[in-house]
């Protein structure tokens, strides 16, 4: 390695020695200690008992529960996470054009996901009412609603319905990116008379690719680990049928006091996690364009 | 030179004012119930549109004998804290994933990504079993010190923005002399600016919000943040007892209401900074 | 500037890797090794309890007594919401450190079978502390393998709240403690009105069937230790239960519920004044003193036997306490007749004294703005049944929930819902 390729890898580990020695001092620690819990049967209180595999094996062949909240993650992320990438960027796209109040409109459409879960779990439980406003709307249109939280077949769609609703939330960044796009690129295509569609889709979603890649991992992390909307909505049911991982876990680990259990199935989660985010890194490599080579 | 893809139209307004009304009509229920009346909580029987007026909703939720005044003061030491440590750490460690070679650095990237991948709640007991043992319980240092030391989702955020700008520009100022520090702090940091605002405005969001991490850390009442004191005037005494929920929704509005202001006066710094010049901070 | 607070920060942050790597199992272990920070003060007692203000208003009104009686004591209050209580005492358990005096309830037992509580039996022999005398029936309600655990504090009966205009519009008597099940049943037909009004607000939670289930001669639980929810007499009075929703129409449905607001239970739609029976806590009695309906309370009706659950929580004391005689000695005065009337002085509670219960100052509190026949406690306190307080409460509960979210709907009926629930519960709950 030359001088300078050595002075430049000092640099990288100097500048990200903030995250190394966090992940170090805070993280890696507790993430040891719960791989070590998952190979045991604990309670939190009393010492625990090393089971070996045993938790892995119950819940891969023993957890009827296990796999049907497996199965409703899947369900919930295959829906939402590519549904709020849509919404979000057609938003994005609507708030950067010069209209006037721009940044009243803007403020409005990220109002939902500041408001507390539990005000609007409450309202959401208002508008899904069975005779609630969002099924006289569908009945306008000739469409008997149903009765979304309390059907096995419709909790779930109620919960990405609240997904949707909070879409807003990923306009932040990728207006924050259009901003940085050159101009010269639109005025270059309005010369050749590009119309408006044709300016979106050729330059300015290409340029928000690695925006558009941030916003996929992490809404697929974020759909995979869902707690709080399933926990104050719904709380898993009826009957488990909106139940996901992370508030699976959470039942076990804080209110069935089995935390070695708990710590397995979120071992589990993070390989299904990890799986999937493969997957995307490796598809990124014919999408996302970088001005750079990040290697 | 106006640009059809920034040109509003009317059926721009048009999808504009539905969306954000079909966003917002939920939250005018969020006041309608803020402004009911007790007797109306208990039998649950609020409207859509409000029909009561009931103000000093707003001032009961100070007239009680918590200390409001100190729980906001302390939201605001720990946001500030919060904001501070990860806007001056992540942009460092962010710039250096997305430019600096050095061997190992694809290794500890999937580090980086892999740490989300394990949820928060698992690591809880263990963590705070850390926290304790550096004696650090009851105090403020467990919500802000980690903020110092950056995350995985502000990293991978400011790596991605920063493998958006053209690497000629750093070539061109190693060219001019200045070291890979000063090519951070003279170059980068200007351009990145607007996604350190939203980091900022991110970290200040959860932070502000989070009773979590407070309830778990905090003890003494005096230490509390405003999340946490919203939950002493809407907490009931049984299991199945109802909230009362013209308070919760009041406390919702009070906890919101500083977010909504931040964001509407931030967006100048997020959006209309320009920065587009690229070259702007080469001397 | 980063890096030079980085410098600082780290020495220490890899100390406390060490430490925690190697502490982590140790404190799990429950070690003790916790040295008290505030010095060589007089010990100070923390403890835990939950609830919003004026649970913590009236906590520290007792204490106040507590400390003027015995100054030597030192008290500190910890309240937390209720939501997080659970939580937060994991935690502090785990920590190695739990609080001294802590209240518990319906899951006392999850802390006492894995030992982090002291048994109190023998301080309070000590303390002259006859827990019959002083509760009545449910004195030893908080106790696991014939070891009290807790001394109950809080204890309110669950109660029949009735909707007298509706009543009397009907000439239906008051509800009495001799009603039985076809008398009810009875009275709630009349009482209802299809779609509009209902004669009682239903018996889906646990607290309500279950009291049905005990009149019915059935156990949740049997004296062994196991699961017996598949039995005829169990099966029988959730039965009746669920008829009332399905056949009887008596009470509404999941989606009449939903459509009446968000999170309607039996509590709103009686204060609302659509359903005419309500069967739940003392709590509801605040609220109800604003409303605009005219009501009254009973004990609850019978069926082969007299039977009902009860609301409440005791005083516990952590195993980590530095001073278990000191903590025992504020719990003694605590849930002493002079305490345990602030209970009911600012309205929070049913004190779980009986002599207080059948006090004036319980009968008519000064906040009282209605006639109310607050007799109807200390009557139904002689008829608490013993709820199982097993260490598996939690998940016993959600067995419940998911095995019984298809019964309520009308979709299966209860033998084959509760076989399923046993089946599930086996699984779950060890005997003792």
């Amino acid at each position: 390695m030359s001088r300078l390729r050595r002075r430049e890898a000092l640099w990288f580990y100097l500048f990200a020695s903030p995250w190394i020695i966090g992940f170090v001092v805070f993280l890696l620690g507790p993430m040891v200690a719960s791989i070590y819990f998952s190979l045991t049967d604990w309670d939190s209180f009393t010492p625990p008992k090393w089971v070996g595999l045993d938790n892995y094996r119950r819940l891969l062949t023993d957890d009827p529960i296990f796999w049907k909240a497996l199965w409703n993650t899947f369900y919930y992320a295959a829906i939402s996470v590519p549904l709020g990438l849509i919404l979000g960027l057609w938003l994005a796209n609507l708030l950067n054009k010069g209209v006037r109040m721009r940044k009243l409109f803007r403020t409005l459409i990220y109002l939902p996901t500041l408001v507390p879960l539990v005000a609007t779990a409450m309202i959401f439980k208002m508008v899904l009412a069975p005779s609630g406003p969002l099924n006289d709307l569908l009945g306008v249109v000739g469409i008997p609603g149903p009765s979304w939280l309390l059907e096995a077949a419709w909790v779930k769609p109620a919960l990405i319905l609240l997904s949707v609703w909070g879409a807003g939330g990923a306009t932040v960044l990728l207006l924050a990116a259009m901003k940085g796009i050159p101009r010269e690129l639109y005025e270059a295509a309005e010369v050749d008379g590009a119309s408006s569609l044709r300016q979106f889709w050729s330059i300015t979603v290409p340029q928000l690719t690695p925006i558009i890649f941030f916003n996929l991992i992490m809404g697929l992390i974020g759909a995979f680990q869902v707690f709080s909307q399933v926990y104050i909505l719904t709380k898993g049911g009826p009957n488990n049928a909106s139940q996901t991982m992370v508030p699976l876990l959470f039942d076990q680990a804080f209110s069935f006091y089995h935390l070695g259990y708990a710590s397995a199935l979120s071992w589990l989660l993070f390989a299904v996690i990890m799986v999937f985010t493969l997957i995307a890194f490796r598809s990124a490599r014919r999408w996302v364009f970088y001005e750079t080579e990040v290697r | 030179m106006s640009v059809r893809a920034f040109r509003a139209t009317p059926f721009s307004y048009a999808t504009l004012i539905i969306v954000s009304a079909v966003l917002c009509v939920p939250l005018v229920f969020v006041v309608s119930i803020a402004l009911s009346s007790d007797q109306t909580v208990n039998a649950n029987t609020f409207t859509i549109i409000p029909r009561e007026f009931h103000w000093e909703n707003f001032t009961r939720v100070f007239s009680t004998e918590l200390p409001m005044q100190r729980f906001l003061l302390n939201s605001v030491i720990i946001s500030v804290g919060a904001v501070a440590g990860q806007v001056l750490s992540s942009g460092l460690v962010g710039y250096a994933f997305a430019r600096l070679r050095a061997p190992g650095k694809n290794g500890l990237f999937l580090i980086v990504i892999a740490t989300m991948m394990i949820p928060a709640q698992i690591t809880m007991i263990p963590q705070f079993i850390l926290f304790k043992e550096l004696g650090w319980v009851n105090t403020f240092l467990p919500l802000i010190v980690p903020n110092f030391f950056s995350n995985a989702f502000n990293v991978f955020l400011v790596r991605q923005f920063v493998s958006r700008l053209p690497s000629e520009i750093d070539e061109a100022a190693m060219v001019d002399g200045l070291g890979f520090f000063g090519i951070y702090r003279r170059i980068m940091l200007p351009m990145l600016a607007p996604v350190l605002i939203a980091i900022g405005i991110f970290t200040l969001t959860a932070t502000w919000g989070d009773f979590m991490g407070p309830l778990i850390y905090l003890n003494d009442e005096s230490k509390m943040p405003l999340a946490l004191g919203v939950q002493y005037i809407t907490s009931t005494s049984q299991a199945l007892q109802a909230p009362p929920w013209n308070l919760v929704m009041v406390g919702s509005i009070l906890l919101t209401l500083p977010m909504i202001l931040v964001y509407y006066l931030g967006q100048k710094y997020l959006y209309e900074m320009d920065i587009s010049g690229g070259s702007a901070g080469v001397k | 500037m980063t890096s030079t607070s980085n410098g600082g920060l780290s020495r220490r942050g890899f100390l406390g890797l060490g430490i925690s790597a190697g502490m982590i199992t140790l404190t799990a272990c429950g070690s003790d090794s916790d040295k008290p920070s505030g010095g060589n003060e007089p010990a100070e007692l923390v403890m835990t309890v939950w609830g919003g203000e004026n649970d913590k208003a009236t906590y520290q009104k007792r204490i106040d007594l507590l400390v003027a009686k015995y100054p030597e004591l030192k008290v500190k209050l910890q309240l937390i919401p209720s939501d997080g209580y659970a939580q937060k005492v994991q935690t502090m358990i785990a920590g190695g450190k739990g609080p001294d005096i802590m209240q518990v309830a319906e899951n006392v037992n999850v802390y006492s079978s894995k030992n982090q509580l002291l048994p109190l039996d023998d301080l309070a022999k000590k303390a002259n502390l006859d827990l019959t005398q002083r509760f009545g029936s449910i004195g030893k309600i908080y106790s696991y393998q014939d070891k009290v655990y807790a001394i109950p504090d809080r204890s309110g009966a669950m109660i029949v709240y009735y909707n007298k205009k509706l009543f009397e519009a009907k000439g239906i008597k008051a509800p009495t403690a001799d009603w039985t099940w076809d008398d009810a049943l009875s009275a709630f037909k009349e009482l209802t009105v299809p779609g509009k009004q209902w004669g009682y607000t239903g018996a889906g939670w646990w607290a309500q069937w279950w009291s049905f289930v005990y009149q019915n001669g059935g156990k949740i639980i049997d004296d062994a230790g196991k699961p017996a929810v598949a039995t005829d007499e169990v099966i029988e009075a959730l039965q009746w239960a669920g008829d009332l929703v399905t056949k009887h129409g008596v009470v509404p449905t999941q989606k009449q519920y939903a459509d009446m607001g968000a999170d309607v239970g039996g509590d709103a739609a009686f204060a609302s004044g659509k359903a005419a029976v309500n069967t739940t806590g003392f709590w509801a009695i605040n609220g109800l003193s604003k409303a605009t309906i005219e009501w009254d309370i009973a004990p609850l009706w019978r069926g082969k036997q007299q039977a009902v659950t009860a609301f409440g929580s005791g005083l516990s004391i952590s195993r980590t306490t530095k001073n278990p005689d000191a903590a025992f000695k504020a719990i003694e005065f605590l849930t002493s007749p002079p305490a345990q009337q602030q209970i009911i002085a600012t309205g929070e509670d049913v004190p779980a004294a009986i002599e207080v219960q059948k006090s004036d100052a319980f009968l008519k509190p000064a906040w009282m703005t209605k006639p109310v026949n607050m007799k109807v406690f200390g009557e139904s306190s002689e008829f608490i049944y013993r709820a199982p307080f097993i260490p598996a409460w939690n998940e016993m509960q959600k067995a419940f929930d998911d095995g019984l979210a298809d019964f309520w709907l009308g979709k299966t009926d209860a033998r084959s819902a509760l076989t399923a629930i046993q089946a599930k519960l086996e699984s779950v709950v060890k005997p003792a």
